[in-house]
């Protein structure tokens, strides 16, 4: 099947190839941060920092193991996330702004201790050898991204989304409804970093070099911009946003100098004229099922208590 | 609202598919095929490294336009096919990819910055595209693959020399290292000055970390100053070189610094002052005593600039164009294939960055380095350092 693949991608333009998987790793980085900020309304300003967590930690293993990159992804993931939950122990108690600068102050730890670490060859970064997997890496991304994008779709249907959406809503009468808010944001946010670090192992990967200075505050800033200019909550949103983000630089380039120019001004747009984003509050599997008349039209929904 | 949702949605996937449809069916022209050779700039026209990109892509046009004039490459005209890529690694990929898949060129030229040419020098390899870094000087890049060359004289041969200078001529015994751990630059070019000394018998006194966009250094400067070096080996950028020599002489520390092609900069003597006078620098050429070919090229650029002096990425930019024109003829073909053979072949090609030879590892050399010194407010040439082939 490997072979096969191969040649699938093989017969593809390599720069669209380029921009499908940039939209793709995108897509799984937004999709986490969704879970933390969109879902748990949880501002994460670090979600880079997470991001080059796996992203080392991914290189790191296929260089120093010969383990399968489908594991490797997975447990990229994993110590992302149990970092994720360690660090989201003590802070995520601060709610907003103190949340947002306790995140940023993290992300800035993270570079410092790659920058300074033997093995990840300070600051002059990793090169990272081809993903040991005979599956090419643009299917390997959207493979993951699929399987992100039905996770969270089930997750935020499931008992567990609605626990994170009643947080988001209202902590107190969340907890006065009996969520364990301590345990429910702890595990919003490390299934959140679970998703950064495959992306970022992901990036690794994909890119063939990493350094530590590749994953700085404006990265967080690029994901969170995402899934604002998206939709907060939304799947289909992140989706969107970051697929149009991921983008839009390649798109715009027409326009050479110019293009950041509107891309900004696109972003101003957007937000003047979709706050909520350009799916905010959109749920796809409630749209499905409407469509299908297995739940009240929207006309009826709209007379009871909103979602 | 939802009507206006889907619309936008609908607009933008018709936009995305317009795109990629209008790009995959475009330009399917064989790579040898027209009458122009098509070179691309892979290189940042915007963000924090711009000035590493813009430099480089001004000495380009500059070459090309000479050569255009003088009837081009066996008949063909030079046309240089430019893309920003802000300094952004993933664009930087995009960007390569687009160079060779949609432009069609035949060599790439470019990234000023190491991390980026690590990012496109794989894809450039595996295309069969010539990629000439005018800029990378981190380890990493020419280990490729045998499409991938750099014009840039690397510090690992550059450094060694000069040292080599320092302990039998300036019998200097004692040095100070600077680093600055958050620039890859930087942390390369150190360990190559501690592998340097360590050669030359002398002793590393002390071993100070900053950070670039670092402010107050007087905490290092009283560290260094207490262990009385002869001369501190500074590996960062110009910006805090000349800090770090304004906090040297305000403790009252009289030795000088010496840097790699970081340091070279007018801005390192605006910024700094008196403090940086006697700062020296090892380069590949030497704006005084001027070859033929670089004095042409100074007069030529300044008349084309408003009087500006060229640096040191405008004549390494020149000189990639040059090279791979020189190339190109001898091998009299634009087939990547066959022209990066004698680009690999180059022995004593006069440039304006230095007289440039490719070793077998495809890493230049020139020589003679020159070691610049700060003299009354300006760069002047201090000794020309001979190096050694290998």
């Amino acid at each position: 099947m490997g072979a096969s693949l191969q040649n699938l991608v093989a017969g593809m333009d390599p720069y669209f190839l380029q921009i499908i998987v940039n939209i793709g790793i995108a897509i799984i980085l937004a999709l986490g941060l969704n879970i933390i900020t969109g879902l748990t309304g949880q501002l994460s300003l670090g979600h880079a920092a997470f991001m080059s967590i796996g992203a080392f930690v991914g290189a790191l293993l296929t260089i120093k193991t010969g383990l399968p990159f489908s594991l490797n992804l997975i447990l990229a993931g994993s110590i992302t996330a149990l970092v994720g939950a360690m660090i989201g122990y003590p802070i995520l108690r601060l709610t907003g702004d103190y949340l947002a600068i306790c995140t940023l102050g993290f992300a800035e730890i993270v570079k410092v201790v790659f920058l300074n670490l033997d093995i990840t060859n300070k600051a002059l970064g990793l090169s990272v050898p081809p993903a040991h997997s005979s599956i090419p890496m643009p299917i390997m991304v959207w493979i993951c991204a699929i399987l992100a994008i039905v996770a969270v779709t089930f997750l935020q249907n499931s008992r567990f989304g609605r626990a994170l959406k009643a947080i988001r809503g209202d902590e107190i009468a969340a907890e006065s409804m009996g969520i364990n808010l301590a345990r429910y944001k702890i595990s919003s946010f490390a299934l959140g970093t679970f998703f950064a670090g495959i992306g970022g192992a992901l990036y690794a990967h994909f890119l063939g070099y990493i350094n530590p200075s590749d994953f700085s505050f404006l990265k967080s800033v690029d994901i969170l911009s995402m899934i604002v200019l998206g939709g907060l909550g939304s799947v289909p949103g992140a989706v969107i946003g970051a697929s149009v983000l991921a983008a839009a630089p390649e798109f715009l380039r027409f326009m050479s100098q110019y293009r950041m120019l509107v891309y900004g001004a696109l972003l101003v747009f957007l937000m003047v004229f979709r706050p909520n984003g350009l799916l905010g509050g959109v749920n796809f599997v409630d749209l499905v099922l409407r469509k299908l008349g297995k739940k009240p039209q929207l006309a009826v929904r709209n007379g009871k208590k909103g979602e | 609202m939802k009507k206006v949702t889907a619309l936008f949605l609908a607009g933008m996937l018709a936009f995305g598919a317009a795109g990629c449809k209008k790009k995959e069916g475009g330009e399917a022209a064989p790579k040898a095929g027209g009458d122009t050779v098509k070179i691309g700039f892979l290189g940042a026209l915007t963000g924090d490294v711009a000035m590493f990109g813009k430099p480089t892509l001004e000495g380009m046009k500059m070459a090309a336009d000479e050569i255009n004039a003088a009837g081009g490459i066996n008949g063909k005209k030079i046309e240089i096919v430019e893309a920003d890529n802000r300094g952004d690694k993933q664009e930087g990929a995009s960007v390569t990819q687009k160079l060779i898949s949609r432009d069609n060129v035949v060599a790439i030229v470019g990234d000023p910055t190491t991390g980026i040419t690590k990012v496109a020098a794989p894809i450039a390899q595996k295309a069969g595209v010539v990629l000439l870094s005018a800029g990378a000087t981190g380890p990493g890049v020419v280990e490729n693959g045998d499409f991938i060359f750099r014009d840039t004289l690397l510090d690992s041969i550059a450094i060694p020399a000069c040292i080599d200078f320092f302990a039998t001529e300036m019998k200097y015994k004692k040095v100070a290292i600077v680093t600055s751990d958050n620039n890859d630059y930087s942390v390369g070019l150190s360990q190559t000055f501690r592998d340097a000394a360590k050669g030359k018998g002398i002793q590393i006194v002390a071993d100070e970390k900053i950070k670039d966009g670092d402010k107050d250094f007087s905490a290092q400067i009283t560290n260094i100053k207490a262990k009385k070096p002869d001369v501190i080996l500074y590996s960062g950028y110009y910006t805090e070189g000349a800090l770090i020599m304004k906090e040297a002489r305000k403790q009252g520390l009289k030795v000088n610094m010496f840097g790699g092609d970081g340091l070279f900069s007018p801005k390192l003597i605006e910024l700094g002052g008196d403090a940086v006078e006697g700062t020296m620098s090892a380069l590949g050429f030497s704006p005084e005593q001027a070859t033929p070919v670089t004095a042409k090229f100074i007069e030529a650029f300044k008349k084309k600039f408003n009087n500006a002096e060229p640096g040191l990425f405008d004549a390494q930019g020149y000189d990639a164009i040059m090279l791979l024109a020189d190339a190109m003829k001898r091998a009299n073909s634009i087939d990547p294939k066959l022209f990066k053979v004698s680009l690999a072949a180059t022995k004593g090609f006069e440039g304006v960055s230095g007289t440039i030879s490719m070793q077998a590892s495809r890493e230049p050399i020139k020589s003679p380095l020159a070691l610049l010194e700060v003299k009354g407010g300006k760069f002047v040439l201090k000794k020309k350092v001979p190096v050694k082939m290998d």
